[in-house]
């Protein structure tokens, strides 16, 4: 019999299926399937005293919308987050990892988390993987070096900019931002700005819509403001909706099982002796 | 065609007042042929805890089989169950170490956690985590799913209305793909039962 | 092409095979028996890469063998049928072996029972099923005529129907079928279909493997 003992790995990716999965395709003219993308408007730029992200809400799969409401604003530190595009499973893994060695980095020097550090971290993963972990990203944070606005593409290169943009609909937004973008914006102006760029996004590319998500980092504050913007309600339902009578739909086979309550056992009465 | 759609499959959950509702479709197919009409793509996990693994049948059964052994070195463990949440990221994480390699399996996980609270998740192959409030579908009948869920749904169902309207939702959806349908599951888990029914369906 | 078919009566199983070995278009022989007798209560009908075909079951075989030996209890058919998508399920992250199984057995607590099992180790336990082209022929006809409480009799009628179709409607159909049957009495060969010998008429008679008893 096999010795194959199937345990929790140590971390990393497993190739063991590579293989398989390419004979599997040779041989039977399968396509291989895509994955979830972020078809995304994600920006960010530097305002009078903090950065401001932003990012629409919707995750596609092909031409089909298959999240309409999705967060690719992303925590990376208390004061670090991070927009991100392209595969989504890769940008929420690649994020979150990041994030975790930053939290261990913080518990081992007990400082706050600089926003280069996550910027190496993401970099030198991503260039590893020569692309093939498709995330492309917008960093935004405040530190004690000031603020702090990054973009890192796939392969692992990164630019320092005061307003950037990424994902399908980065052209639109940045249009926005190359006619308006002004240095020293107030919080306001900055907000403000960041939801037009992104609404840009939503209402010229397809792959970008829903809801706008606007994170606003400053020294010592960081405040999510979760769909910041609402431009398209659901507006095609009727308010009752549609209502099924009981035992419309035929049968077959009906199994009703009890769940067993959960037994509480209480910590009180008197301690066992020793 | 996608390999996804080698075997056929529909699965759908949505989440009503203090329950959720998870189905799937019964077909077990070879490409175009169709082997049996009894196949379980919805397991259990815990009392109220349940995962519908649509796409490539070997690879689900795989990967159920993976998830179970997890779920039990965490129960010896912990001395508890895994919360929906806890086994959501658990699953992603398993899918994600086969970024290069993937198991071809679309998840959707539905539980309901403490104070019964009702959890609903869908991923790709890769574990990407999408999370709702409403429904979440998966498989090769998805796109008709999301239009048949979208129009059908309302927030805050009673159980019996909930069963009502998801049973509907994938007889009207699998009616419209040739690879899935030929009989009906609808698995209801309300903070005190369980119902599972087996749907009449057109088997053509 | 080869053809396998499987059906569960009552309390026996029967498990039918074509006994063709080809390559391209030449027949080798026509007396290769694909359902292995596993051990007293079982049978694998398998198609598939012939040399796949013979290691695969030979080693599924063996195993039994040795876990019989170890424990003195044979594996439950439901449990070889697992340890056989485990098998094969393994198998196809390294090197796949090209197999499509019908496990059959019977046991004395749950009866007989029936899996498939195809090459990228799909399992599902069923109580009629066919593998290769001949099974676009069986599927139906076995839709349409099976019912759970055959006797061995209209099981074998029923597979006799499906052969006949195949060697009346596929193109590229085998000349001849072995049918075996395991019930509480054991796994055996019921029944030979056979069109031609394998042996020229005027040469020795076939070997004695080929006609004996199994069991």
């Amino acid at each position: 019999m096999a010795g194959y003992m199937d345990l929790p790995t140590k971390g990393g990716f497993d190739f063991g299926l590579c293989r398989r999965n390419e004979s599997l395709a040779e041989k039977k003219g399968l396509k291989i399937p895509g994955f979830l993308k972020t078809g995304t408007t994600i920006v960010g730029l530097v305002f009078k005293d903090g950065v401001v992200l932003g990012a629409d809400t919707r995750a596609t799969e092909g031409p089909i919308v298959a999240d309409k409401n999705c967060e690719k604003i992303h925590f990376m530190a208390p004061n670090i987050y991070c927009c991100g595009a392209g595969t989504a499973a890769d940008t929420e893994a690649v994020t979150d990892m990041v994030s975790s060695q930053l939290q261990l980095h913080r518990y081992a020097t007990g400082r706050e988390s600089r926003v280069v550090t996550a910027l190496t971290l993401l970099k030198s993963h991503l260039f590893k993987y020569q692309g093939h972990v498709s995330a492309a990203l917008v960093l935004g944070g405040v530190d004690c070096t000031g603020p702090h606005l990054h973009t890192v593409y796939p392969h692992g290169s990164t630019d320092t900019l005061p307003f950037a943009t990424m994902g399908s609909g980065s052209l639109a937004a940045m249009s926005v931002f190359e006619s308006k973008y002004k240095e020293g914006l107030t919080r306001e102006e900055g907000i403000d700005l960041v939801a037009q760029a992104i609404s840009a996004g939503v209402f010229n590319d397809l792959g970008s819509g829903s809801n706008v998500d606007v994170c606003v980092i400053t020294k010592g504050k960081t405040e999510y403001l979760r769909n910041h913007l609402l431009p398209n309600p659901r507006t095609y339902v009727s308010s009752k909706g549609y209502s099924f009578t009981k035992g419309q739909t035929e049968i077959l086979y009906t199994k009703v099982t009890q769940l067993k309550p959960k037994v509480d056992v209480s910590e009180g009465g008197d301690a066992m002796e020793e | 065609m996608s390999i996804f759609e080698y075997n056929g499959s529909a699965v759908v959950a949505m989440v009503g007042k203090n329950c959720f509702a998870i189905a799937s479709d019964r077909r077990l197919g070879v490409q175009l042929q169709t082997v049996a009409t009894d196949f379980q793509r919805v397991f259990k996990i815990h009392d109220k805890l349940y995962i519908g693994l649509s796409g490539l049948a070997t690879d689900a059964q795989t990967l159920y089989q993976r998830l179970v052994f997890r779920h039990k070195l965490y129960q010896l463990r912990e001395e508890r169950d895994m919360k929906p949440e806890t086994f959501a990221s658990l699953v992603s994480a398993l899918l994600y170490e086969k970024r290069f390699g993937p198991y071809f399996c679309q998840p959707v996980i539905a539980g309901l956690g403490e104070d019964n609270e009702p959890f609903i998740c869908t991923m790709d192959c890769i574990g990407a985590k999408e999370l709702a409030k409403d429904f979440v579908v998966s498989g090769t009948a998805s796109e008709s799913l999301y239009g048949a869920c979208e129009s059908m749904f309302k927030p805050n169902m009673e159980p019996e209305e909930l069963v009502e309207t998801i049973s509907q939702a994938l007889l009207s959806s699998v009616d419209r793909d040739c690879l899935s349908g030929w009989g009906g599951y609808v698995l209801l888990l309300t903070p005190t039962e369980v119902q599972e029914r087996v749907l009449k369906a057109r088997m053509d | 092409m080869e053809c396998v078919i499987g059906v569960v009566g009552r309390d026996f199983a029967v498990v039918a095979a074509d006994t063709s070995a080809v390559q391209s278009i030449l027949v080798h022989k026509t007396d290769e028996d694909k359902v292995m007798v596993l051990d007293s209560h079982k049978l694998m009908g398998a198609s598939g890469e012939p040399g796949d075909r013979v290691q695969f079951t030979e080693y599924i075989q063996k195993n039994l063998h040795l876990y019989q030996f170890r424990n003195t209890i044979p594996l439950s058919t439901a449990a070889t049928a697992n340890f056989t998508r485990g098998e094969l399920a393994t198998a196809l992250r390294r090197n796949p072996y090209m197999v499509n199984v019908i496990l059959a057995g019977y046991d004395k607590d749950v009866g007989a029972s029936m899996y498939y099992i195809d090459y990228i180790a799909t399992l599902h336990k069923i109580d009629k099923g066919a593998f290769g082209y001949g099974s676009y022929f069986c599927l139906s006809l076995m839709d349409k005529l099976y019912h759970p409480d055959m006797t061995v009799e209209e099981a074998v009628d029923l597979v006799d129907k499906c052969i006949k179709e195949i060697r009346l409607r596929l193109v590229v159909a085998p000349q001849n079928f072995v049918i075996k049957v395991v019930d509480k009495d054991g796994a055996k060969v019921y029944a030979r279909r056979e069109y031609i010998s394998d042996s020229p008429p005027d040469a020795a008679p076939a070997t004695a493997s080929a006609t004996a008893t199994e069991a």
